[in-house]
């Protein structure tokens, strides 16, 4: 833990001028006392969450921790039996279903789609918020998915069905469409989970390209910690449905977290190319 | 296949333009729209293009093969029958100035006054033999789009109008007016789309648990279905005439025996709303296949939006059944050719089946209404003979059936 992450590429001048230009820095996005859950049983029993603007936060944990619940209900896709979501300062129920769909977009873990559906349509559809029911595309929707398509780095793919498409493709392909949306917040549910290495980079450069390029708030869950330690700015680890720890990847992920929410042994090490975390042993439950 | 090519074959369709001319009116002028516009821009502008690049290669074959055939059944049904013609005596009698450009046939076709003197030739012809055609395009084209939404709705290539119970539904309710309230029977296809409706509530309503499966709304219309399957058996206890008994079995299995202008007049304006609105739910329907959280997240109120086009499915359905009774596996066949042939894009799919739907049912009407010789079937077994193997043989070939 003696030595800290070198800086992220954005030098001095890129960060003032994203600043003089003043985009605000990405949208404020916050829940409150979530309390969300399927049936009785809440699963996320009161927990806040203040997700910096224009920043990455990473939700980690073990499986069934919560992570994508309580994704789902800042996404407004699960309605929390108690507490609020705001955007902006507004809270997200109060908003129509399309308006909040231009604020915040999410992309859930597993999606289907028609396998003789082209990339380029099923990224333009990316833009259902933004049409009214009978209005036809137009000049904006056009260039929103253009610019979709490459910052995925797939313009290649563009007349592609998606059938025939590997998981790596089929995912970028995805993620291209939330991108489509263009919202200041997005919502990734474990989009590196599956992928072959090189589509797992490929991911969360975009993720990356988004905070740097356009202010996007991003909050998404990551089933590898290291890489979470790695890309997030924020880093927030649920257990059980509560947030043990939450903040900058050097301070939460930590020997002792691993070992308490994970229930792992490793060395975790921050050296000059990133944080490095040794995986040791798992602890058994009978111990 | 060039735009003016796509225009030039869907104006010069009479067959369909009668039925749906709505979507006719949509594609014609698209392809006017393509043809001013000229076809300059690139092919990786495709979704520049505008609204129409979605008119592809495959459905224009599909439109134009289903145009044909349509014709080709049309032509056979008008010339042959009991009182027989031929193709030349048939094609006159169609085309008799008497007929064709008197407005008073007209207004006898649309709205039933009185049928002005013609030759009996054209009397069968017109009030006979072509409108039972045209219901047969009615109907095709109600069932195949009432599939295409249900598929989509529950995201599920075996929905149909009949596996979602709406079929049984509005069977029954179309055997309890005939029997116990028969003099009500002009206003059928309302009965039909309140008992359609009504079996589907149910069925959304067993299958309701926050939010809807596919599998579980399919599952509950199964048993929907054997509900007011015995129900119908039950009105059947109560018939006393024979003569209410035969119709009654035959709107059971679905007839367009006897059927006439009134029958046009009664189902052509729902069956054409119905085109309408699916064509305007395209782009919904489609949003609706990537999956509830997509669409959901994608800012779609998806319960309202399935219920909306469901209303749609159940409209069209019951237009069909409210003429024709319960023709069975168009709704589910369709769909699914057309869907093999241009893709899942609705509104490739949904212009297909309005075309595709009226070929099935026109060629099937022709056998049931000639293959016996001087018995008429009902047309609903002969598209049960040619449905059913056919969907055998999809899940015999096909590994994945079911999800689309």
């Amino acid at each position: 833990m003696s030595e800290r992450a070198p800086p992220r590429q954005t030098d001095g001048i890129d960060a003032e001028i994203s600043d003089a230009t003043g985009s605000a820095a990405g949208s404020d996005f916050e829940g409150e006392g979530l309390v969300v859950g399927y049936g009785d049983e809440p699963v996320i029993d009161g927990e806040s969450v203040a997700v910096p603007a224009g920043e990455v936060t990473a939700l980690v944990g073990p499986n069934g921790s919560g992570k994508s619940t309580l994704l789902k209900a800042l996404a407004d896709q699960l309605s929390p039996d108690d507490g609020t979501v705001r955007v902006d300062g507004r809270e997200i129920h109060d908003m129509g279903s399309k308006e909040l769909a231009r604020k915040v977009g999410l992309l859930s873990q597993e999606n289907v789609a028609p396998g003789s559906l082209t990339v380029e349509d099923l990224v333009a559809h990316g833009r259902y918020p933004h049409r009214g029911t009978f209005e036809s595309v137009n000049e904006d929707d056009i260039a929103a998915v253009d610019r979709a398509v490459s910052l995925a780095g797939i313009e290649h793919l563009r007349d592609v069905e998606v059938g025939s498409l590997s998981g790596g493709q089929k995912q970028l392909a995805w993620i291209a469409m939330a991108l489509a949306q263009e919202t200041d917040v997005l919502l990734l549910d474990e989009p590196t989970t599956f992928l072959d290495l090189h589509h797992q980079l490929e991911v969360m450069e975009i993720v990356e390209a988004l905070r740097d390029e356009s202010d996007t708030t991003v909050v998404l869950v990551l089933h590898d910690i290291s890489q979470a330690a790695r890309h997030a700015d924020h880093v927030l680890a649920l257990q059980d449905g509560e947030i043990l720890a939450r903040g900058p990847p050097e301070e939460v992920v930590t020997e002792e977290l691993l070992r308490e929410v994970f229930r792992v042994e490793a060395t975790v090490n921050y050296c000059m190319n990133g944080p490095r975390i040794v995986p040791q042993s798992a602890h058994h439950d009978d111990e | 296949m060039t735009p003016a090519r796509r225009g030039y074959v869907v104006e010069e369709d009479p067959q369909s333009r009668w039925s749906l001319p709505a979507v006719t009116a949509t594609i014609a002028g698209e392809a006017f729209r393509t043809m001013a516009s000229g076809s300059q821009h690139g092919v990786e502008m495709s979704v520049r293009e505008g609204r129409f690049d979605w008119v592809d290669r495959s459905l224009a074959l599909v439109v134009v093969a289903s145009t044909a055939l349509v014709v080709a059944g049309g032509v056979v049904q008008v010339s042959f029958g009991i009182y027989s013609m031929t193709v030349v005596e048939a094609w006159r009698a169609v085309f008799a100035r008497e007929v064709i450009l008197n407005p008073n046939a007209w207004q006898a076709f649309a709205f039933g006054t009185e049928l002005p003197e013609m030759s009996t030739d054209s009397v069968i012809a017109w009030n006979m033999r072509l409108p039972r055609v045209l219901v047969a395009v009615i109907v095709g084209s109600a069932l195949a789009i009432s599939g295409a939404i249900f598929q989509a709705v529950t995201r599920n290539e075996l929905a149909s109008p009949f596996v979602l119970g709406v079929s049984s539904g509005a069977g029954f309710a179309v055997l309890l007016t005939l029997v116990m309230f028969s003099s009500l029977a002009a206003y059928l296809p309302l009965f039909a789309a309140i008992g359609g409706a009504g079996a589907f509530l149910v069925v959304y309503a067993i299958a309701w648990k926050g939010g809807t499966s596919p599998v579980r709304l399919v599952l509950a219309g199964v048993i929907v279905n054997m509900v007011f399957h015995s129900l119908q058996m039950g009105v059947f206890f109560f018939v006393d005439d024979v003569g209410v008994a035969k119709q009654a079995i035959a709107w059971t299995t679905g007839s367009l025996t006897g059927t006439d202008w009134e029958e046009v007049r009664l189902a052509g304006p729902w069956a054409a709303l119905s085109v309408i609105l699916a064509f305007g739910g395209a782009r919904q329907l489609n949003v609706l296949l990537l999956g509830e959280e997509t669409a959901s997240s994608l800012g779609m109120p998806v319960e309202r939006v399935r219920f909306a086009l469901s209303g749609v499915a159940i409209l069209a359905a019951s237009a069909a059944i409210a003429v024709a009774g319960i023709v069975s596996f168009v709704g589910l066949i369709v769909p699914h050719v057309v869907r093999t042939l241009v893709g899942s894009d609705y509104r490739r799919l949904i212009v297909g089946c309005a075309f595709a739907g009226p070929a099935l049912t026109v060629t099937a009407d022709v056998g049931a209404r000639l293959a016996l010789g001087s018995v008429q079937m009902p047309v609903g077994i002969v598209t049960g003979l040619i449905g059913g193997p056919y969907f055998l043989y999809l899940m015999r070939s096909q590994e994945k059936l079911g999800e689309i």
